[in-house]
């Protein structure tokens, strides 16, 4: 019995040291983190959190990991009316109207103009596409643009010097990077295409042409789709039957990239579409297998003139009513979009650093060194102009996913471009509707 | 509170009222159930069906109401075309999976019933799929069914586009669907063929009946009390089959695997259409219902209890 109590104020007296050890707990105003990334992009966040945590003893960032973008909204809308559970809340670009609408949140601008910090350093482009209603209403933090991924190594083997910009471009040496085993049937294809609704997005961006009405729906809600009557749906869903007839491009899958990057690693496609924020993943992933090469995402039509937007995510802000907390909360935002922490994030993921002064630290130099494909998204935001910044639209989770699922029909042949178009604009036009009655 | 003890003889023979704690009494052992039930089961149903007449905003609340018109744009309106599509998947996807399922789960416990060396090893085997998650699993699949550097196809020596061609995926989903329901009903199906007297075999084999004959008219009938559950659970389960769609095809290709109950998800959590998922549910509820109660109906005639 003795023993059993001694144990116990042991334990007691350590629990009770323990934090006294460095800063208590209790004196440094705790704020949680909801985060939505995984795998090496999340170790970069935990790791810029530590840093954050370490190199200050006011503030105490909590970083949980809440799942995908879809399910930290989700969770939210689940808190509801009552007391949000976070914050802090790391959403995707597609999330930025709904969160807005939600009232959930307060405009990471009341907190700049309050500390007059200087977003000249934002990437212009990237301020352009987050400030709505003349506001930055959220901090973007993980920023992306599409990318053509091509085998280096495959093309030289082909004769080809010449990296394609347009998606005939592409079709046209296809057939050359095409290769085949002994028994006739495939090794490697010239591309394998996924089908993932945020290339939709961006080739409408391309075209220079918009997705919704009410200037993209940026001064005003929108309130139906322009896809289709300015041709861009057509445009792309005639692409797509391109693809299906060429025997040298594979579908992937829909919704995501992560079956095309495979085959591109394991070099059984020659080229595929991803985002940068796998750069970094699949340059490693490759290894000396074979040079990764990156380019511009490709234009669908050859005298298409627009730009790409940004996509991937920012960090807001939420309304807890609890000024030390929102405070705290602003002050963590801004040591992640600090010069160097973008730097590490960059090299790290392969997202392109938001912050323009981050291109000056050795971090940033010595990884482009390295890997000189980090940089071209960059200069592929840099040479899209903010006028391509992109569309608000609340529903675009939803439409997005029609998107996909037509893009297949008409993919597969149950549907001609004709046909997926006004099914496409049909169904994106009632959900739009239908969430503007309840919800405007 | 408590009431004093009374002798059993002396209630029997008074018939004395009872206090309004007795009659409270067995109420209060109920309620913890009750109240788990009303909390998880009760409420969500009747909110369910509330929702399912209104439209909801953007937090799921109820704003319009719409009366039937949830119902009526599922079954016949603008968004009928997929409805039906995702109830005739699921009749399909249900079907398959349970007799699969069940002819597995019969097949593997035959084949371990005699004892043998490596019997315990193939038991193991059998009844693994049930500490697989389903997710996991599906993971797993997914680079398994890639078409060009996938296990499957290189085995195969083919290159077939198991998750995106349309001959195939719902059939592979199928496949994946009953080996993970096979673990489950391998258990029961084996301890209930544990529970066949053997006296049975020996007098039917001195009648001279041969193996088939003992399966047929012995195994299936002792067995069915067993098979009836396994029937119920197995076709709820595949009512209910979602992360296996989730992670391998998202519905496609062309919807051929877009079961109901992922589009309810869709509706709900991608779409913000609380009203049309919680309609969605009511009709699967139904569905579901009335699939059950036929089994009933079924388990009269065809289910024998020794």
């Amino acid at each position: 019995m003795k023993k059993l109590l001694a144990l116990f104020a042991f334990a007691l007296a350590l629990t009770v040291a323990l934090p006294a050890g460095g800063v208590r707990a209790e004196d440094r105003t705790t704020v949680t983190f909801w985060y939505s990334l995984s795998g090496v992009n999340a170790d970069a966040i935990l790791e810029i959190v530590n840093r954050y945590n370490q190199s200050q003893d006011k503030v105490f960032v909590d970083a949980q990991y809440q799942g995908e973008y879809d399910d930290a909204i989700n969770k939210l809308k689940a808190a509801g009316m009552g007391q949000l559970p976070c914050d802090i809340v790391h959403s995707y670009e597609i999330g930025t109207r709904f969160i807005i609408d939600s009232g959930w949140i307060r405009p990471v601008q009341e907190f700049i103009d309050a500390d007059h910090w200087d977003t000249s350093v934002i990437e212009p482009n990237l301020l352009a596409y987050y400030t709505v209603d003349g506001k930055i209403n959220s901090m973007p933090f993980n920023c992306s643009t599409p990318l053509l991924y091509y085998n280096k190594t495959a093309f030289e083997e082909a004769g080809i010097t010449e990296v394609p910009t347009t998606i005939d471009g592409i079709l046209e040496i296809a057939e050359k990077l095409t290769t085949y085993n002994a028994n006739g049937s495939v090794d490697r294809y010239g591309l394998y295409i996924s089908n993932y609704g945020w290339f939709f997005e961006q080739w409408v961006g391309k075209m220079g042409r918009e997705y919704v009405n009410n200037g993209n729906g940026r001064e005003s809600y929108a309130t139906r789709v322009m896809f289709g009557e300015n041709g861009a749906a057509l445009d792309i869903f005639n692409m797509w039957r391109k693809f299906a007839e060429s025997p040298y491009v594979m579908y992937a899958e829909r919704g995501g990239t992560t079956q095309g990057r495979a085959a591109f690693v394991a070099n059984k496609a020659a080229m595929a579409l991803a985002s940068t924020a796998n750069i970094a993943g699949t340059i490693a992933n490759v290894g000396d297998a074979f040079e990764v090469g990156a380019a511009y995402f490709p234009y669908v039509n050859p005298d298409d003139d627009g730009g790409v937007s940004t996509g991937g995510g920012t960090l807001w802000i939420i309304d807890s009513g609890n000024e030390a907390r929102m405070n705290a909360s602003y002050d963590f935002i801004k040591f992640c979009v600090n010069p160097e922490n973008q730097a590490y994030w960059s090299s790290i993921t392969g997202y392109f650093p938001i912050n323009v002064n981050a291109r000056d630290t050795e971090t940033f130099k010595a990884n482009i060194e390295k890997n000189p494909q980090f940089e071209v998204a960059l200069d592929q935001l840099h040479d899209s102009g903010p006028q391509y910044v992109g569309s608000l639209l609340s529903v675009f989770p939803e439409v997005r996913q029609y998107v996909e699922e037509v893009t297949e029909k008409v993919y597969m042949g149950s549907l001609t471009p004709e046909q997926g178009v006004e099914e496409l604009v049909r169904m994106a036009d009632e959900a739009i509707e239908n969430y503007n009655l309840v919800n405007y | 509170m408590t009431p004093s003890p009374v002798p059993s003889a002396l209630v029997k023979r008074k018939r004395r009222r009872k206090t309004l704690y007795e009659r409270l009494e067995p109420w209060l052992f109920l309620l913890p159930a009750l109240a788990v039930f009303v909390v998880f089961l009760y409420y969500p149903f009747f909110k369910t069906v509330y929702l399912s007449a209104f439209l909801t905003n953007r937090y799921g609340e109820a704003k319009v109401f719409v009366g039937l018109k949830n119902y009526t744009d599922i079954l016949t309106g603008t968004r009928s075309g997929e409805f039906w599509n995702s109830i005739w998947v699921t009749v399909r996807f249900v079907f398959f999976v349970t007799l699969g399922g069940l002819t597995m789960g019969i097949v593997t416990s035959l084949l371990v019933e005699k004892r043998f060396p490596g019997n315990a090893f193939a038991s193991a085997i059998f009844a693994m799929p049930i500490a697989i998650a389903s997710s996991a699993a599906s993971m797993s699949f997914k680079m398994i069914l890639h078409p060009s550097i996938g296990l499957l196809n290189k085995l195969l020596g083919t290159q077939v586009n198991w998750l995106n061609d349309i001959r195939y995926t719902f059939g592979v989903i199928c496949v994946l669907a009953v080996w993970l329901a096979t673990g489950i009903n391998f258990i029961f199906i084996s301890a209930g063929l544990r529970n066949i007297p053997g006296e049975l075999y020996e007098s039917a084999a001195i009648d001279g009946a041969n193996g088939w004959d003992k399966f047929r008219c012995i195994t299936l009938p002792c067995l069915s009390p067993t098979l009836f559950f396994q029937v119920i659970i197995d076709v709820i389960n595949a009512f209910q089959t979602f992360n296996i769609v989730k992670i391998l095809t998202l519905g496609g290709p062309m919807e051929s695997t877009n079961t109901i109950v992922y589009s309810i998800y869709l509706d709900a959590f991608r779409n913000f259409r609380f009203g049309s998922a919680a309609a969605r549910s009511i009709i699967l509820f139904l569905i579901i219902m009335t699939v059950t109660l036929i089994q009933f109906r079924a388990e009269k005639r065809s289910v024998h209890y020794s």
